[in-house]
């Protein structure tokens, strides 16, 4: 068996960004916070590379941000869905099912 | 979690305090689970990984983000504010439609006139540099005259005059017989020299024009087809070029065809021939029958041209008294001549159409500044809830840009039914009017014209509305705006329509009444109940002046007996018809020479014309049977040439010298008789002088002055046209191979000669309606607007006992004033300005007082009834209620 793909395919970070956000508004460290834990260390990505593909997910009109305070009273910058990204996160997830569908039909033919 | 409103940081300090926030946090988190601080700070740096780029990349994408950003909002504004506009316009349709309307009729109609005059003068001839290309004529007595052979060959010669030009050709038409289809037809071609290509620089389409070699006489026959022939006879077969075209019954070889752009006028030469002339031709000053065109050289201008030309034609008529008497020259550009009268004709109905056009957006300024006055409240409570002056501005603009559009559109559609109309509708012989059409250009004018005027005169009025002090607006409620100021302003543009309109007017009423002039007219003969055709016959077998002769006169004999038939005549040229010469003539007792003659038309005549056509005798006798070949030679003349001859004198057995014989042999004519006047050039030009000879003593060069062409004329009983199996068996049974045609009764061929008139009389009645419609719909809006303000007034003056009688004169007197005004100013405008018309009128003066009394007064009408209308809802008004709604 080989280590698991450290690397994120591409688009990968910005459906699970999108996924984090259906819960509500959330600041970006804590979307960093919630990679880490829900995804442990099978998706290892460098904190920083979470904020450019924020800031590019906001141009595309998919989330959109206000300044907030954080619970701990700290001025914080406070992300949440627009219908624009909802709908974007339910084209992401029927492509990744047949994706999953198709390859997992593929190994066990194979196999 | 508390939102912080309205608080939107710059790009720079959002992307470090939101990356400064994520490390504060990680380091937090690490010190709660017991890292020192120090060691916690290096964690946090390391899982964050390459911060500087972050940052750098978070910043550009922020950039970008708020560019997109405000781009979205920017377009959903223009959204909003283009929604909004076409809201309002729809909202107040009385308003847009009154708006459309008038800007689509004004833009409409400038457009269309203004595709006319892009074909017609602005879009030069198919001809490189055209303006070098000059027309050299001969001048005599002031009139262009043709050029003779020998003249022209000398001139050529001239070693002082070559210089100035790098070409100088020449061309002259004549009808040929066109054969090889279902009938024998008539068909305009052109004898020119190979220099005339040159001076044109036009290249054919297919094949060459003819060289220098064959260019002489008795050299190969050979033709060059115009393009139109090409389409029309041989279906743009491109193998042309081994056909052969018969002509006059021989075969001519094809070698080219010229491009479509050479087809000058509509009723230009359909092929060209070799000139070849003959050394005899060369030799002869006499006869001036040539049209001379010459491409001025490099650097050379008409003025040295003319200098240098000028010395050659006086030697020229030094050595050749007799031919050329006092001719000099004259030297103008090509155009001129194309575009001639058409180009005053459509200049003034360029300018009646800039009237039209001025008179809408007259109204257009009234409409938008009633309504920028009625919006003052609108905008005031606007601004107040936080409107920005620029997005108010933004968004009147788009108000404006939707007018304006709209109304372009519209134009357009009019635009285009004006100028099929006008193609259709316009007289024959308008050069290049059949290639006006909607091109680019004129689009652009179109709405370049619709948003100017919607912008100049709804911006004006919307730049004040929003610079009124809000304030004050709100205030006062002063919700139907605009101070005296303003009022002062619409009084003034209903003046100006006003004067526009009469002065529209007046030009349209003078020239009905010279349609009408014209049309009662006695044009000298009775043309009901006579048909006419024209007959040619070819030189080959009918060159002997004889056979010619015998040929008419046999048609003429078949015609006589044929059923039906009343009276039958042949005639060289019926009045307004083509065809036709010019001869000079010497009164006996004058030395035989170019200074004495009198010009006039001549006209060979069969037995029986006169009293065919209803031409009156007034002194003397017609010709009679015994006026035959070696009989004393008889002529008949109008009294026009008479009085010109002999003024003073009776003319009846005086001696004329002309069309042929020597100095030693005049060959004198004696006048038997004088017929009376025929306007046989229109009704609207001037008698000419004419003279009559008979068929059987016709000058033998005579056959070749009008191609042994004749006019059956035959006057029946019953519908003339009927008659035409006649005219054909009649020309048949002397030689089937004959063709006739311009078949037509004398009614049409009379009112034919005036479609030019009707057509320019009709068009600028149009003009003039449009442009009264388009006033009175001003003066109603203005009195209307009076009325809504002064309605309290109205309501107080008619408590305290005023009558409707006494309301309704106040409105009305209210309304005419600046009607008055507007009179007294367009008055002094067409009196000014009719006298361009000068040279359109018949029997009505440019300045004919009965034309603008009446205009006058019909405009007091019609301003009196446009404002009957507001001011009988004026006398409706209630008092109480009328001071309640203030």
């Amino acid at each position: 068996m080989t280590q698991p793909q450290a690397d994120l395919l591409h688009g990968t970070l910005d459906v699970l960004v999108l996924k984090t956000l259906t819960w509500g508004p959330r600041h970006g460290y804590a979307i960093a916070r919630w990679l880490e834990g829900t995804s442990g260390e099978a998706l290892r990505i460098e904190e920083g590379s979470l904020y450019p593909a924020l800031y590019r997910m906001e141009r595309k009109g998919w989330i959109t941000a206000d300044w907030g305070l954080s619970e701990l009273g700290r001025k914080a910058k406070f992300y949440r869905l627009t219908p624009a990204g909802r709908a974007r996160l339910r084209q992401e997830i029927a492509a990744w099912r047949r994706l999953a569908g198709v390859v997992g039909h593929i190994l066990e033919a194979a196999g | 979690m508390a939102r912080l409103l309205f608080w939107k940081p710059k790009v720079e300090d959002e992307v470090s305090d939101e990356l400064a926030f994520h490390l504060e946090m990680r380091v937090r988190e690490l010190v709660e689970r017991g890292m020192p601080p120090e060691a916690a700070r290096a964690e946090a740096l390391r899982r964050f990984g390459n911060l500087a780029g972050v940052a750098d990349a978070c910043r550009s994408e922020g950039t970008r983000r708020d560019r997109t950003m405000r781009r979205t909002e920017w377009l959903g504004e223009l959204r909003q504010d283009l929604a909004y506009g076409c809201r309002t316009l729809l909202r107040n349709p009385g308003f847009s439609v009154l708006a459309l309307v008038t800007l689509g009729i004004g833009i409409g109609a400038t457009t269309a006139i203004f595709s006319a005059v892009n074909a017609v003068i602005l879009q030069p001839l198919d001809v490189p540099a055209v303006g070098r290309v000059m027309l050299i004529s001969e001048e005599w007595h002031g009139l262009r005259s043709n050029v003779s052979v020998g003249n022209y060959i000398d001139w050529t010669a001239a070693n002082t005059a070559r210089p100035m030009f790098s070409a100088m050709g020449t061309i002259n038409w004549g009808n040929f017989t066109l054969t090889g289809g279902d009938q024998p037809e008539r068909v305009l071609g052109a004898r020119a020299n190979t220099s005339y290509f040159r001076v044109m620089q036009v290249a054919p389409q297919i094949g060459r024009v003819f060289s220098e070699e064959e260019d002489r006489p008795g050299g190969p026959r050979v033709v060059v087809l115009s393009h139109r022939l090409w389409a029309r006879r041989f279906a743009s077969d491109s193998a042309v070029l081994r056909q052969t075209l018969p002509l006059n019954g021989q075969p001519y070889q094809i070698i080219g065809v010229m491009p479509p752009g050479f087809d000058f006028t509509a009723g230009t030469e359909e092929f060209w021939l070799p000139a070849a002339f003959t050394p005899e031709q060369r030799a002869q000053h006499d006869e001036h029958y040539l049209t001379v065109y010459g491409r001025l050289a490099p650097g050379a201008t008409r003025e040295a041209a003319d200098a240098m030309l000028r010395p050659v034609m006086k030697g020229l008529s030094e050595r050749y008294p007799d031919a050329n008497g006092k001719n000099t020259i004259l030297i103008e550009p090509m155009m001129a001549q194309f575009v001639g009268d058409a180009r005053q004709q459509l200049w003034l109905v360029l300018g009646a159409v800039a009237l039209v056009m001025l008179i809408a957006c007259a109204n257009v300024a009234n409409l938008l500044l009633a309504r920028g006055a009625a919006r003052a409240r609108e905008f005031a409570i606007r601004a107040s809830i936080g409107a920005g002056k620029s997005r108010l501005l933004r968004q009147l603009l788009a108000e404006s840009g939707v007018l304006a559009l709209a109304a372009a559109v519209g134009g357009l559609g009019v635009a285009g039914l004006v100028i099929r109309t006008l193609v259709a509708a316009a007289p024959p012989g308008v050069p290049r009017l059949e290639q006006a059409r909607l091109d680019p250009a004129t689009l652009a004018f179109a709405l370049l014209l619709s948003l100017l005027s919607v912008v100049v005169f709804g911006l004006a009025p919307a730049l004040r509305a929003a610079a009124t002090d809000l304030q004050s607006t709100l205030r006062t409620g002063q919700s139907r705006g605009g101070g005296t100021g303003r009022d002062w302003l619409r009084q003034g543009l209903v003046t100006a329509e006003v004067a526009l309109a009469l002065v529209l007017l007046v030009a349209a009423t003078l020239l009905v009444r010279t349609a009408i002039h014209l049309q009662r007219l006695d044009p000298g003969f009775e043309p009901r109940g006579v048909v006419t055709a024209r007959l040619s016959l070819p030189a080959e077998g009918y060159a002997a002046p004889e056979s010619a002769r015998q040929a008419f006169e046999t048609v003429l004999t078949n015609l006589a007996a044929a059923p039906g038939v009343g009276r039958a005549a042949l005639v060289t040229q019926v009045p307004m018809g083509p065809g036709g010469s010019d001869n000079g003539l010497v009164p006996e007792g004058k030395p035989l020479n170019g200074e004495n003659a009198v010009g006039a038309r001549f006209r060979l005549v069969s037995l029986g014309y006169f009293t065919t056509m209803g031409i009156p005798v007034r002194r003397g006798r017609d010709f009679t049977p015994d006026d035959r070949a070696g009989a004393p030679r008889a002529m008949v003349v109008n009294e026009t040439l008479a009085r010109a001859l002999f003024p003073g004198q009776d003319p009846i057995g005086k001696r004329v010298a002309c069309c042929e014989g020597a100095r030693e042999d005049p060959k004198w004519k004696t006048i038997v008789g004088v017929v009376g006047d025929v306007r046989s050039q229109g009704p609207d030009q001037a008698v000419a002088t004419e003279f009559f000879l008979p068929i059987a003593q016709a000058p033998d060069p005579a056959w070749t002055w009008v191609g042994r062409t004749m006019n059956l004329v035959v006057r029946g009983r019953g519908d003339p046209l009927a008659l035409t199996p006649a005219l054909r068996e009649a020309v048949r049974r002397v030689d089937p191979g004959l063709p006739l045609y311009r078949i037509g009764t004398m009614e049409s061929v009379l009112s034919g000669s005036l479609v030019a008139v009707r057509f320019r009389t009709a068009l600028l009645a149009a003009l003039a309606g449009i442009g009264l419609l388009l006033a009175m719909v001003g003066i109603y809006g203005v009195v209307a607007f009076l009325v809504t303000r002064r309605r309290s007034e109205i309501g107080v003056r008619m408590a305290l006992g005023a009558s409707p009688r006494d309301v309704l004169r106040l409105v009305v007197g209210q309304g005419l004033r600046p009607v008055l005004a507007g009179i007294v100013l367009g008055g002094v405008a067409a009196f000014a300005t009719t006298r361009l018309l000068a040279s359109w009128l018949r029997g009505v003066t440019p300045t004919d007082p009965t034309t603008f009394a009446g205009v006058a007064l019909a405009l007091v009408a019609v301003a009196i009834a446009a404002s009957l209308i507001p001011a009988r809802r004026a006398t409706r008004v209630q008092a109480v209620e009328a001071m309640r709604a203030d």
